[in-house]
């Protein structure tokens, strides 16, 4: 209904006479019709899954003396799934309701093992528990759009179809031609017909919200019992968490051989390769001995020699930054007086959080003030640290704003990474800025 | 000897054309992937091409594509693959159609200039060379493990060498051997492997190769 009247007044020049030809409209409007779609498709669905239902148990029931009977009801809990989603696929048409599957039926191997999941499938009698109710709500349903829809459109076509209706006397010899309520009321002048009318157009303007009031009732159940149990939506929480954390520690892991490839093991190469050459050019018995030139030598590989040891302390320092160790504070500390752009920094910390997340905080301070300083213009940041039911990590900065997670930034990295621990990133950056970026974690 | 370099690391590369100008030989090119390689092979025609294996832009094994082609394309030019792993399955690549002017070293030796030099010129004649390292790898997989246990530690030592394609003068030189002791000890590996005595060391090195990893 809020919706209805939002719009209106959002898109009307005259906002209460929107209003009024909104409502009005209303039962014509698709929502309303697909509704009633769904409403009258209820009746046949309800009796065919409670149909389904009883043939299931009863035959598998009748059967269960015999050794087909359990798979038999296996196999119609499979069915009852299958009739799940089809609920659910006409009620996101129709209604448009969203819920999301609920996990996919995985049997264990071998026949007995199928039977004994299909047995032990909550789906599955979820979804006949749902049959069953659907029932009565399904029958509800249908009942109040007739009773809505037919009676509207009987009262508001009256007077085409009263001279048809047979004659009849009253109690007191008097003649009607008319519908008849009560014991002597007939619709058979025009004050009544018109009243009549009336009732037939409020009943109208009444039909799609009393269908859509009834299916509340059929929505729930959807919900309640088609969607994914809140146990299972946390598993496939935690099972995607588990495929990016993954992931992520197997890019790192590439990350890191590439820089030693191409880095310091590439420089320790030439560093013997240039220690050879000179110890060539040392040797008192070769007509080539060359002292200047193996000094030479030697001084481009001790140059080579302290750029694969820098090489290799940035590399650790990124695999665990050793100032961790002495707490999430210090190495905050140490970040911030790194960093190019002046940083204020606070820091309230009562209790170490455990190491994982001590590290996952660290990189993601580290990363948005890199990007604070790369891409942001700022003359000034933030970096605050707090500790409540959740530690929270905030960095802002005066910079241009519009920071966003890209497809494959490093906003989108950090994102993953937060994830992993259940944890949030709240980015808040309109365009010109500030820019304020929020990381919840939990603290172990 | 007229070289090309395929080396993606500025480093090494400005490193490697140093050491051998140093040694009078002559570096026509000194590429950087390999595109580049193949272009500049074409061109000059060197007697050998030093090729690392990691190389942009996909940083796998393009090098290794790019020697394979090479060797089809040039059978006269000499093949060094240069890696800082050894990987088995490359040098069975590498092998595989011929085995004759072709090398696959681990960088590391590039530390003794001579040895590498030798390697190089080597290879530039139509010899094959093998990193001792991946020898090591292809004994301690082979499968047929029972058979070369039955050799003597001296004859084991030999049977590396070899493979790494030494002649029986430089396995005599390089063991303090007579040549006659050394041309026992690989009658006596032949023998006890199976295989049928033959000429000359690249033929010598892909039998022993092949047995080792059938």
């Amino acid at each position: 209904m809020s919706a209805t009247t939002s719009v209106s007044t959002s898109t009307g020049g005259l906002p209460i006479g929107g209003a009024i030809g909104q409502f009005l409209l209303t039962p014509f409007t698709r929502r309303a019709l697909a509704e009633l779609l769904y409403a009258l498709i209820s009746l046949p669905l309800a009796l065919a899954g409670f149909v389904y239902l009883l043939a299931a148990l009863y035959t598998s029931g009748l059967l269960l003396i015999t050794l087909i009977g359990l798979p038999l009801l296996a196999a119609a809990l499979l069915g009852a799934r299958g009739l799940g989603a089809l609920t659910r696929r006409a009620a996101a048409a129709l209604l448009g309701l969203r819920v999301d599957a609920p996990p996919a039926f995985r049997p264990r191997a071998g026949l007995l093992g199928w039977i004994r999941s299909g047995l032990g499938d909550v789906t599955g009698w979820r979804a006949m528990a749902y049959l069953l109710l659907k029932l009565p709500v399904g029958m509800l349903a249908f009942m109040v759009a007739i009773a809505f829809w037919a009676y509207s459109l009987a009262g508001i076509t009256y007077a085409a179809w009263r001279p048809f209706l047979p004659g009849q006397y009253d109690t007191s010899g008097g003649w009607h031609r008319g519908a008849q309520f009560g014991e002597d009321y007939y619709v058979d002048t025009w004050p009544r017909i018109l009243a009549l009318f009336a009732a037939g157009v409020v009943l109208l303007l009444a039909a799609p919200w009393a269908v859509r009031g009834v299916l509340v009732l059929d929505r729930l159940l959807i919900e309640w019992l088609l969607g994914p149990t809140r146990s299972s939506a946390r598993v496939r929480d935690l099972e995607e968490s588990r495929a990016h954390a993954v992931d992520d520690s197997a890019a790192r892991l590439r990350r890191i051989e590439r820089d030693l490839h191409d880095g310091a093991q590439s420089r320790l190469v030439a560093v013997a390769m240039k220690l050879g050459m000179a110890k060539e050019k040392l040797d008192p018995d070769d007509p080539q001995a060359d002292l200047e030139q193996a000094r030479t030598l030697v001084d481009t590989a001790h140059r080579d020699a302290k750029e694969a040891l820098v090489e290799l302390r940035d590399l650790a320092r990124g695999i665990h930054p050793p100032v961790l160790d002495t707490g999430l504070g210090s190495a905050l500390r140490t970040l911030a007086a790194r960093s190019t752009v002046p940083v204020e920094l606070h820091v309230d910390l009562a209790e170490r959080p455990s190491p994982a997340i001590e590290t996952i905080a660290y990189f993601c301070a580290a990363e948005l003030l890199t990007n604070v300083a790369k891409h942001s213009g700022a003359r000034h940041a933030t970096l605050e640290l707090t500790q409540g039911s959740l530690l929270r990590l905030q960095v802002g900065d005066d910079g241009n704003g519009g920071a966003r997670v890209g497809v494959a930034g490093g906003l989108a990295g950090l994102a993953e990474r937060i994830r992993t621990v259940d944890g949030q990133l709240e980015i808040i950056s309109p365009p010109g800025g500030p820019t304020l970026v929020t990381v919840e974690l939990p603290h172990r | 000897m007229r070289i090309v370099i395929a080396e993606d690391s500025a480093v090494l590369r400005d490193g490697l054309v140093a050491l051998l100008a140093d040694r009078r030989h002559e570096v026509v090119a000194a590429v950087a992937d390999g595109d580049a390689l193949r272009a500049a092979v074409a061109e000059h025609r060197p007697d050998v091409a030093v090729v690392d294996i990691r190389m942009p832009p996909t940083h796998t094994d393009e090098g290794l594509r790019a020697a394979i082609a090479l060797r089809r394309d040039h059978p006269g030019v000499g093949v060094l693959v240069f890696s800082q792993y050894v990987e088995t399955q490359y040098a069975a690549e590498l092998l595989a159609s011929r085995s004759d002017g072709v090398g696959y070293l681990l960088k590391d030796r590039v530390a003794d200039v001579s040895d590498f030099i030798s390697a190089l010129t080597r290879i530039a004649a139509g010899e094959t060379v093998l990193d001792p390292e991946v020898v090591t790898q292809l004994l301690g997989a082979s499968r047929r493990a029972d058979a070369l246990a039955t050799l003597t530690p001296r004859e084991r030592e030999v049977l590396g060498l070899m493979a790494e394609g030494r002649s029986n003068a430089a396995i005599a030189k390089t063991l303090f051997l007579t040549d006659g002791s050394v041309e026992k000890h690989v009658t006596n590996i032949f023998a006890k492997l199976g295989l049928p005595p033959s000429e000359g060391d690249n033929r010598r090195v892909l039998a022993v190769l092949q047995y080792l990893d059938s």
